[in-house]
């Protein structure tokens, strides 16, 4: 089986050779470390080098504000969009809304004037013709509408003035959809699978009432799932955390691959998962990133992937429970990940 | 009558209906009810039962947070009344994320949870460098330092507040809590730390109790 095959496999849950394995999209400090392990010089080369099932690219998105389409929107009205040092629960220009004429001075963009369509072509031709092209497009409707009133006010507008939060979420979801458009279209063909998401869970449940998350979250998340179906591709939906609750609705509104397993949050034992949803929806993840790859060995991270590979003969892409790989994971212990993810056949823990 | 109204508070407040908060306390302070027994009894109370619901994942961060709201709402009024009759806290706790860490949700339950138990709470921030916890410490006689990491690589700073402490020679005086996604029961015993909560609302039970029985 090559990559591809490998992935519809697992996204079926049909047998595969050996699971699919994804690197994820390592934190920028984390790369020079695994440039020099994989002796390779840059992002590209590294997603060779580590026999990646996957090939990741990002939509394209330079605006006079930003160069990531995750920060398109300049809700603190300085300019500064891609600021490391704000918070959450900075509170963004929409802080005081409570009306929708409060919401009017704000300057929407226009993702037709910011999305290179060149450009997205040239990135998806990057990909290796037998690698799964992944669009990592966040779509984070969610994230971007907290931000924008800051997260605690948005938090607490979902309570006291839900027509508010609605009234910017929607603006925000005809960005996406507009912005995802221009993507597929430019890529018709290369693109295989998207990663879409919003953090809803902490470690121990989710952020908000299952209750909240269908009002507030599910609807776009539908949205999105039925663009990206309609132009043949997988969607993997992404939120850290504990989501156990909200793993039904996910599936009820369309999503083929839960990412990630993030294996210590309350209810994401893998085991479990695959009891409870194994015939219903596949998973990306799995390989702990709190504890297990910072300080196990690389024979830790190999029974760990054994573990999975016994607990999901297929349905299960292998992969660190963050996509964010950050410095302090030793480049050896992701070696381990795709050595024991490659090896042919089934896997015994004995 | 002193009673219906507290228990009227501390309804609204579990709904998070800071204006009908605000206006019962007036009100009970209209009909003479001490402002501790309203503070105790109608908002602190209040806060800590939605505490044990959000504990339990009854009610939510959402949920937590328009309690919180209403209950400063109250506060704000009682204040000048409390601060006029002496009233003194039941301890004081410095609270922050450490150095490197801007992930404040976490950080932020924790101290309304700690003010509903009744501590006063200096919120230093995020990414808070490891003298800053010891400088504000020792300067309003803290009896607990929380501090909050989301991230695996800033984990390692606590162990510098710790060892700041140590350094000053004043790591005893201290009730030294951690919290946050990646943080455990054995982390906190790796670097010598006192408690490790899993939630805001425990946090605030296990601080009060610290407290308590060393002041016993």
């Amino acid at each position: 089986m090559n990559s591809i095959e490998r992935f519809y496999a697992t996204v079926n849950r049909e047998p595969v050779d050996r699971p699919a394995a994804w690197l994820g999209m390592p934190d920028i400090h984390a790369q020079p470390a695994l440039f020099a392990h994989y002796g390779v010089k840059d992002f590209h080369e590294l997603k060779l080098a580590v026999g990646d099932d996957f090939y990741a690219v990002e939509i394209p998105y330079q605006s006079p504000n930003s160069s990531a389409i995750y920060a398109a929107f300049d809700w603190y009205m300085d300019g500064n969009v891609d600021a490391e040092e704000r918070t959450l629960t900075t509170p963004g220009c929409f802080a005081e809304a409570e009306e929708p004429e409060d919401l009017e001075f704000f300057e929407w963009p226009d993702p037709a004037k910011y999305i290179d369509v060149e450009e997205c072509r040239r990135r998806v031709e990057m990909a290796p013709k037998d690698k799964v092209c992944l669009g990592v497009i966040w779509s984070a409707h969610f994230q971007d509408t907290c931000a924008s009133f800051g997260m605690e006010n948005a938090l607490m507008n979902m309570i006291a003035n839900p027509e508010i939060y609605e009234a910017v979420d929607a603006k925000i979801m005809e960005f996406y959809l507009k912005a995802n458009e221009i993507f597929y279209e430019a890529t018709k063909g290369r693109l295989n699978a998207v990663l879409i998401g919003n953090d809803m869970g902490s470690q121990r449940g989710l952020i908000l009432s299952p209750d909240m998350v269908r009002r507030f979250i599910i609807p776009g998340c539908k949205k999105l799932v039925e663009q990206a179906h309609s132009y043949g591709l997988k969607v993997i939906y992404h939120s850290c955390g504990s989501i156990a609750d909200v793993i039904p609705d996910l599936i009820e509104a369309g999503v083929d691959i839960i990412h990630p397993i993030q294996a210590l949050a309350a209810g994401m034992e893998p085991k479990g998962l695959k009891e409870k949803y194994g015939d219903q929806v596949s998973f990306c993840g799995g390989v702990d990133t709190q504890d297990l790859l910072v300080n196990g060995s690389p024979e830790d991270v190999r029974l760990k992937v054994r573990e999975l590979r016994s607990i999901f003969p297929t349905g299960l892409i292998i992969s660190p429970s963050h996509e964010a790989i950050l410095p302090d994971i030793p480049p050896q212990n992701i070696e381990a990940l795709f050595d024991e993810a490659q090896k042919p056949g089934k896997t015994s823990l004995v | 009558m002193a009673a219906a109204i507290i228990e009227e508070i501390s309804e609204f407040l579990q709904k998070g209906r800071a204006k009908n908060v605000k206006k019962l306390v007036e009100e009970a302070l209209a009909q003479g009810i001490d402002a501790q027994e309203i503070l105790n009894e109608g908002l602190l109370s209040g806060m800590m039962i939605v505490g044990g619901k959000f504990k339990r994942n009854e009610v939510f961060v959402p949920e937590v947070l328009v309690a919180a709201r209403a209950m400063n709402a109250g506060v704000a009024i009682l204040e000048p009344h409390l601060v006029a009759a002496g009233n003194e806290p039941m301890g004081k706790a410095v609270i922050g994320t450490v150095k490197g860490d801007l992930h404040d949700i976490g950080k932020n339950l924790v101290a309304m949870m700690m003010k509903a138990a009744g501590f006063e709470v200096y919120d230093l921030g995020v990414d808070v460098e490891a003298e800053t916890f010891v400088e504000k410490a020792e300067e309003v006689g803290a009896d607990v330092i929380g501090m909050s990491a989301l991230l695996t690589t800033t984990m390692p700073n606590m162990q510098s507040v710790i060892d700041a402490l140590n350094a000053k020679g004043v790591r005893e005086k201290y009730i030294v809590m951690i919290g946050g996604a990646p943080v455990t029961e054995s982390f906190k015993e790796q670097i010598g730390a006192d408690y490790y909560t899993a939630d805001a609302t425990s946090a605030a039970e296990v601080a009060k109790a610290a407290v308590e029985a060393k002041k016993a």
